[in-house]
């Protein structure tokens, strides 16, 4: 079937199947920041925006996003202060989960642009991080939010 | 998932033709409301659905009202929204806290009230704490309406009494009286499901106190708590509602926990649950969440 959406700012037509996860749609149009992982909504991996807001793209039937906005990492091309800081701050080490990390804090700093530790811990509830950088992630959040590094 | 037959996807986009589907196909198609625990089934094999019909776009079901001081939430209403409405944080807060408690904001930006409900997973929060506030569940066919109570729309692990033409549209939930609390025992992650959750409510001097993830389905015992009519209900009175609980129920073993001790952390977070609604009315759902460990 046609799966007509705004993907990452443009107008775009997608061939999708109905029972197709938007996890693999996306993929196969090339978006390589949206990663396949734990298939159970819990790693954030795959995370999405979807009208801004975070959504698992491996539980997301791809008809779903109709006519809706999406957004991958791709669609940030570098150029976002959220990337930025994750990448002052080196909020990363193998790079696996950061995508998923920089559109949920994307999404938290949107709704609340000065959260507090608890809260930038509450917004990474479903997103993990193997290599365990959660300090130099939370970090990168408190840069892309202007405060100074290392700051409590 | 995709290739093979086709599969079909109807997304109607209002109420009238969402049933007037329902009731034509019946149990040849799966609803789809969220969609984030039938997503699991599907990418673990679990099911493969031929057709799919999905809610996504009837805006009707999406409403959260208050209607002669009743709460009225749409089926499509999401876990997230329930969290951060204003009215509901201010007038059911035991609700925010409670769907609030799932998973982590990503998966309640998804999971709705309407699907947890139509799903009857034992290990979900909100069915222990809607049951416990006498929420109903509104069950509409071309046959006409009815509503029903939590424990009558669970029937078992994954299984309502939802008929193959009825859809689940609505959850009424009754003005708050009294004091409410939701208590989420977690034995693994904090984003994880709960090992036991005890949701309790006092409303026009009745005490309902609803056990939940134990079970099959959420395990209540009006009589044990007739002791919470009016007044303050004193430490010795919660301590003994525990212990009943714990005695009566016959725990699950599964990955969070044995039934020995599930049957435990029932009798100390059924007395705390109990001690935090039954002290005075100040508590409406502001208490602290269990914190693991027992006594």
């Amino acid at each position: 079937m046609k799966l007509a959406l705004e993907l990452n700012g443009r107008p775009t037509e997608l061939e999708c199947e109905p029972d197709e996860m938007l996890l693999e749609v996306l993929r196969r149009e090339g978006l390589g920041s949206v990663r396949a992982t734990c298939g159970i909504g819990v790693c954030g991996a795959c995370t999405v925006l979807v009208d801004g807001e975070p959504l698992s793209g491996c539980l997301t039937l791809a008809p779903k996003v109709e006519g809706r906005e999406v957004t991958t990492v791709e669609g940030l091309a570098g150029a976002d202060p959220v990337q930025r800081a994750f990448i002052e701050a080196h909020g990363f080490q193998c790079g696996w989960c950061t995508p998923g990390f920089v559109l949920t804090a994307k999404a938290l700093l949107a709704e609340n642009p000065q959260p507090s530790e608890a809260e930038i811990a509450e917004a990474f509830g479903g997103n993990l991080c193997r290599c365990g950088s959660y300090v130099k992630i939370v970090d990168a959040v408190r840069r892309a939010a202007g405060e100074p590094a290392g700051a409590r | 998932m995709g290739g093979g037959t086709a599969v079909e996807w109807l997304a109607p986009s209002s109420l009238e033709e969402a049933l007037a589907l329902r009731a034509e196909r019946g149990g040849d198609t799966t609803v789809v409301a969220g969609g984030s625990f039938l997503a699991i089934l599907m990418n673990q094999g679990f099911v493969a659905p031929t057709s799919l019909l999905s809610l996504g776009k009837v805006q009707e079901l999406r409403g959260i009202d208050v209607v002669d001081g009743e709460l009225r939430l749409g089926a499509m209403v999401s876990h997230r929204a329930v969290e951060r409405d204003p009215v509901i944080r201010r007038d059911w807060p035991v609700l925010s806290r409670a769907f609030g408690l799932v998973a982590s904001p990503r998966v309640r930006n998804q999971a709705t009230v309407g699907g947890v409900l139509a799903d009857a997973d034992y290990a979900s929060d909100p069915p222990a704490v809607l049951c416990a506030v006498n929420a109903r569940a509104v069950l509409r066919s071309p046959r006409g309406v009815r509503q029903v109570a939590i424990d009558e729309l669970i029937l078992g692990f994954y299984e309502t009494c939802i008929a193959e033409d009825e859809l689940l549209t609505e959850v009424r939930v009754p003005a708050a009286l009294g004091p409410a609390v939701y208590r989420k025992f977690r034995s693994r992650s904090s984003e994880d499901r709960p090992c036991v959750a005890v949701a309790a409510a006092r409303s026009a001097g009745r005490l309902r106190v609803v056990v939940g993830a134990c079970a099959e389905v959420p395990q209540h015992y009006p009589d044990v708590c007739a002791e919470g009519a009016d007044g303050p209900i004193d430490d010795a009175v919660a301590r003994e509602i525990g212990a009943v609980y714990a005695k009566r129920m016959a725990p699950l073993s599964d990955s969070r926990g044995s039934a020995e001790y599930r049957r435990r952390v029932v009798a100390v977070e059924v007395r705390r649950a109990v001690e935090m609604v039954g002290a005075d009315g100040a508590g409406n759902g502001a208490g602290r969440e269990g914190a693991g460990g027992e006594e």
